[in-house]
């Protein structure tokens, strides 16, 4: 909303300069946006909350004022003459749909003569930004600014069988506006017809064939009560805004209905002469909210903290408008009747914040105590912490990309799901309007814009929510991913230091639970026989998938133009929150020596490394420390077609004593031997 | 002496004589370290093998064997350290270490700016007695509009204004949350006062991406709930977390405003760099939000603030364009600690 300073100043006089009083409007509710001197006037541009209709007109604005500097407001009652025969009997009104529309009020204005507006007016307006058009339309405009109720000036020699019939639109009802565009309508929007067709789209704009020109004689004008929704639904459908749309989403003051009339029919009269017939045709009932609001007597200063005098309050609320009822009242509880344009007031917390809002926010103390309690991080942030923790000593920096994505990066798969991906409307932004089932596309298209511009790396990774359908509301897990340079060992590593860190046991070995296992997968993402389904196994819980890895395909590298390898896991942490909340038991190191050990073991090449190595540690006796693969190597001629040689390197440790020669002989034995038994393993010398 | 104190002592003595043979520079230092480990009157060697006596019959056989390995183990570090002296003096300039060479890089990935600053209000507030609650951010109408005193025909709830989700007809209709106020309605539906939580998360407008907007962005929202609560809790909170965010004494100024699910509504001001910053909306609790979740408005009240994470993190990094946050470019992420 812009007002003029010039203007403002017909309705209450206000000595202070223009920046203390855009400063006190901002500090009471009105933000200010921007001042701007047009000739000798000042044009103040401030945010009008939607609460607040009642500051969408010059008189909203100048109430407030008077009520900050205390000064009286003088807003005079428009008196204009009547004469000759009957706005009844020259218009009859129907409405159809209350619920559009329930009041609507037309005037009639006979012998005008349509013409330049005086320079005062046309002042006014440029001012506030608007152009002039001529006297009619101008004073149509003025007075809307003016009060903040908008109004619509016809040619009444246009409305076809004196009739105004204010009707929801028809299906497919085609109107042309005053900006000489086609609208096609639909039964959400409210339209005011004459005896024929539409001539304006109701509290949002008139008619390019009934509009005022240079050869209206008569004027029929407008003042109603339009539905605010009918209203938005009609703007915003069509795009086609306007200053009567804004006020009318917003209810204005019902008084100002006739006010406004009135107040245009006797600037008509003024600047472009006529007169005026008897009183207003009229149709339905105007929508009034006569309210009273109580308001106990200590109310204001529970809820602002701070002490007010009840004598401040009164006098803020009266010069608010707002009047104090005796009848009903008594020594606690006041009772105060809500003026017309206040319609947002009608609880008892809205008459705090009006009293709050003027006598000022400053007054509230910022040094009240509030008692300290203790606080713990929940899992998820505990889980989070240890997640980023490591990732970022990996050397990968964390990334944000959007939930939301194109039905290219969608369409690369989830590892998660085969169901469609859920789509919102409208898209995020331009093609992105399906929510993502996986982070790992996205990941990869940021990898790509990073060796696009030659950045030094694009090993990164994200925390964020994936979106799986499910029949009513999506499950939205949450997911660690990360996308890597390298091959599927590297992710591999990633995957097992971040378990490790959980506590969960990573070796894939049969160890106790919670530990996870690694098992051939194939995803969409990933490269043919190059990725795995982790499993977790928790105490009395059937295994569970919780992440995926891989290295990734190459017509996906080749989509994002990653011309290297780059491996990437996804984690479930909604999964795995369970674990790292409970507590782990400490062991003590053992104080005895350990006996390092290689062993050459050769293999038939469909034996996993998995089954070697619980092999070998279920027939260590629990002596086994660590256990780790140096070397895998294949050689027809020495070993033997089909076979592959695994170098292992492992160290046995007693909690209990220093292990002899003999008790480290028997352990190799039974582990030579259970490598035999289960896994056909020999061993080279 | 028992034969694990013994061995204990060997190995001991291992890792001391190892640490000082390593750090021989000179004649002067490796003859010390001799004398102080293999002296023939009072090095460290002799006493150990004294200590030998001490062990019992039985043990002794174990404990010899440890103390031979230590004896060998000295002598060999003893000759490693003369021999590196002998090469290092033959040849002076055959490696010199130029100590301007580059090290070897260690790489460091790094937090995204806006987890960093989530962080930090996290911690800030978590000192306050905060809690961090989390929720789905696919919403249903209850919890983004009406539990929040939003009623249908607002013009909040415009589809053009929120990401509706494409659901089968007859279904109700789901959204990506505007706010995150929706798991402050969740968190009250399922506990009782008193209440102190920050939930934080994604949030979607649908706003053309320009320099200061992005359609996805973080929001974190306080709510306190406790018997007595007034509006100079709210300041008083506000200032505290002004003060330790910003540092030094930081004052909050109030300006009135319009949220429907607080009453009164207040655009929050702190004094940042020589003047006022607006950081978010604040407000008491409205009596309908309370009622909606089964509390008492006449024995319980509260307020509740949110920050939008993006702006106060690209006003204290100085980052001039919200969207790099979502550009992921290394170079842009690498600059934030």
């Amino acid at each position: 909303m812009i007002v003029s300073t010039d203007w403002l100043s017909e309705y209450v006089r206000v000595s202070a300069p223009v920046e203390e009083l855009v400063e006190r409007l901002a500090l009471s509710g009105l933000n200010h946006e921007s001042t701007t001197v047009v000739g000798d006037d000042t044009a103040i541009e401030i945010e009008v909350t939607s609460n607040r209709p009642d500051c969408l007109g010059h008189i909203g604005v100048a109430r407030e004022l008077s009520v900050l500097f205390n000064r009286p407001l003088l807003v005079p009652t428009p008196r204009p003459l009547e004469s000759g025969g009957r706005a009844a009997d020259s218009v009859a009104i129907e409405i159809t749909d209350p619920s559009m529309c329930p009041f609507y009020s037309a005037r009639v204005i006979r012998g005008v003569r349509v013409g330049k507006s005086p320079s005062w007016l046309v002042k006014r307006l440029a001012t506030v930004g608007v152009a002039s058009v001529n006297n009619i339309v101008d004073i149509t405009n003025y007075v809307m600014l003016e009060c903040g109720q908008p109004l619509h000036a016809f040619d009444l020699a246009c409305v076809r069988g004196g009739k105004i019939i204010v009707r929801p639109a028809l299906a497919g009802e085609v109107f042309e506006a005053i900006n000489h565009r086609r609208y096609e309508l639909d039964p959400r929007m409210c339209v005011i017809a004459d005896a024929e067709h539409p001539i304006a789209l109701a509290g949002v704009m008139g008619g390019a064939d009934s509009e005022i020109s240079e050869t209206t004689v008569d004027v029929l004008l407008e003042s109603g009560q339009f539905a605010p929704l009918a209203v938005r639904t009609a703007a915003r459908s069509l795009v086609l805004a306007s200053g009567s749309s804004f006020r009318f989403e917003r209810s204005p003051d019902p008084h100002a209905v006739e006010w406004a009339s009135l107040k245009a029919a006797s600037l008509i009269m003024e600047l472009a002469g006529g007169r005026l017939e008897h009183g207003a045709a009229t149709a339905g009932t105007l929508v009034t909210h006569a309210t009273t609001v109580a308001l106990a007597v200590d109310r204001v200063s529970e809820v602002l903290g701070v002490e007010i005098p009840w004598e401040r309050q009164q006098s803020t609320l009266t010069s608010l408008g707002f009047t104090e009822q005796t009848e009903g009242a008594d020594d606690e509880i006041s009772l105060w009747h809500v003026p017309s344009w206040r319609r947002d007031v009608t609880r008892e917390i809205d008459l705090v914040e009006e009293v709050g809002r003027i006598v000022g926010y400053d007054l509230i103390p910022e040094n009240a105590t509030i008692s300290a309690r203790p606080v713990a991080d929940s899992p998820q942030q505990e889980i989070a912490r240890l997640v980023t923790d490591v990732l970022i000593a990996t050397g990968c920096c964390e990334a944000m990309t959007r939930s939301v994505v194109d039905d290219t990066l969608d369409g690369l798969g989830s590892p998660w799901t085969n169901a469609a991906a859920l789509t919102i409307s409208p898209p995020l932004v331009r093609g992105a309007d399906r929510l993502r089932r996986s982070l790992l596309p996205s990941l990869l298209e940021a990898r790509g814009h990073n060796l696009a511009v030659a950045a030094p790396h694009g090993d990164l990774f994200e925390i964020a929510r994936g979106y799986l359908p499910e029949r009513d509301l999506p499950s939205e897990p949450r997911f660690v991913s990360g996308v890597v340079a390298g091959e599927f060992s590297v992710a591999k590593g990633i995957l097992e230091t971040l378990f490790q860190r959980l506590g969960i046991d990573a070796t894939g070995l049969t160890g106790p639970p919670p530990r996870v296992a690694y098992r051939p997968a194939s995803h969409a993402l990933f490269a043919s026989g190059r990725s795995a389904d982790v499993m977790l196994s928790l105490p009395g819980r059937p295994a569970r998938r919780v992440a995926v890895l891989g290295e990734i395909a190459p017509a996906v590298l080749e989509h994002f133009n990653l011309t290297n390898p780059v491996a990437a896991f996804e984690l479930r942490l909604d999964a795995i929150e369970s674990v790292s909340s409970e507590s782990r038991p400490v062991n003590r190191p053992s104080e005895f020596p350990p006996v390092e050990r290689d062993l050459n073991l050769i293999v038939d090449e469909d034996v996993p490394w998995a089954s070697i190595a619980s092999a070998i540690d279920e027939a260590s006796g629990g002596l086994l420390e660590r256990l780790s693969l140096t070397q895998v190597w294949r050689d027809d001629g020495r070993i033997g077609p089909g076979r592959k040689s695994m170098v292992v390197s492992l160290s046995l440790r007693s909690r209990e004593a220093t292990l002899s020669g003999d008790d480290v002989k028997t352990v190799i034995d039974a582990i030579l031997e259970a490598c035999s038994g289960r896994c056909g393993a020999s061993l080279r010398s | 002496m028992d034969l694990e104190s013994f061995v204990l002592e060997v190995s001991r003595l291992r890792e001391e004589a190892e640490n000082a043979f390593r750090d021989v520079r000179d004649a002067a230092s490796l003859e010390e370290a001799r004398v102080t480990f293999a002296g023939a009157k009072s090095g460290k060697l002799k006493s150990i093998q004294k200590l030998l006596g001490g062990v019992s019959p039985s043990d002794r056989p174990e404990a010899g064997r440890a103390f031979n390995e230590v004896k060998q183990a000295i002598t060999a570090l003893l000759e490693d350290a003369h021999d590196r002296l002998a090469e290092a003096t033959a040849s002076p300039a055959a490696a010199p270490l130029d100590v301007t060479l580059p090290g070897r890089p260690v790489r460091l990935g790094r937090l995204h700016p806006i987890t960093r600053t989530i962080r930090e209000v996290q911690g800030i507030m978590a000192r306050l007695g905060f809690e961090c609650v989390d929720g789905p951010e696919v919403e249903d109408q209850w919890h983004n509009f009406e539990a929040l005193a939003i009623p249908p025909e607002h013009p909040a709830r415009d589809p053009l204004d929120n990401f509706y989700l494409n659901v089968a007809q007859g279904q109700d209709p789901l959204l990506l949350r505007s706010q995150t106020s929706t798991v402050q309605i969740r968190v009250m539906e399922a506990r009782k006062p008193p209440l102190r939580i920050v939930s934080l998360g994604r949030v979607y407008r649908p706003d053309t991406a320009d320099a200061t907007h992005y359609p996805m962005f973080h929001q974190v929202e306080g709510l306190l709930v406790e018997k007595g609560t007034t509006m100079a809790h709210l300041k008083s909170v506000l200032r505290l977390f002004a003060s330790s965010f910003l540092g030094g004494d930081v004052h909050v100024r109030f300006r009135p405003s319009f949220f429907p699910f607080t009453e009164p509504s207040v655009e929050v001001d702190m004094e940042w760099g020589g003047r006022w910053v607006e950081m978010g909306g604040a407000g008491m609790v409205d009596p309908a939000v309370l009622a909606a979740v089964g509390y008492d408005p006449d024995q319980v009240s509260g307020f509740a603030f949110g920050l939008g994470v993006e702006r106060i993190a690209a006003r204290r990094y100085g980052v001039a364009d919200i969207r790099d946050f979502y550009r992921n470019d290394v170079r842009f992420l690498e600059q934030f600690g």
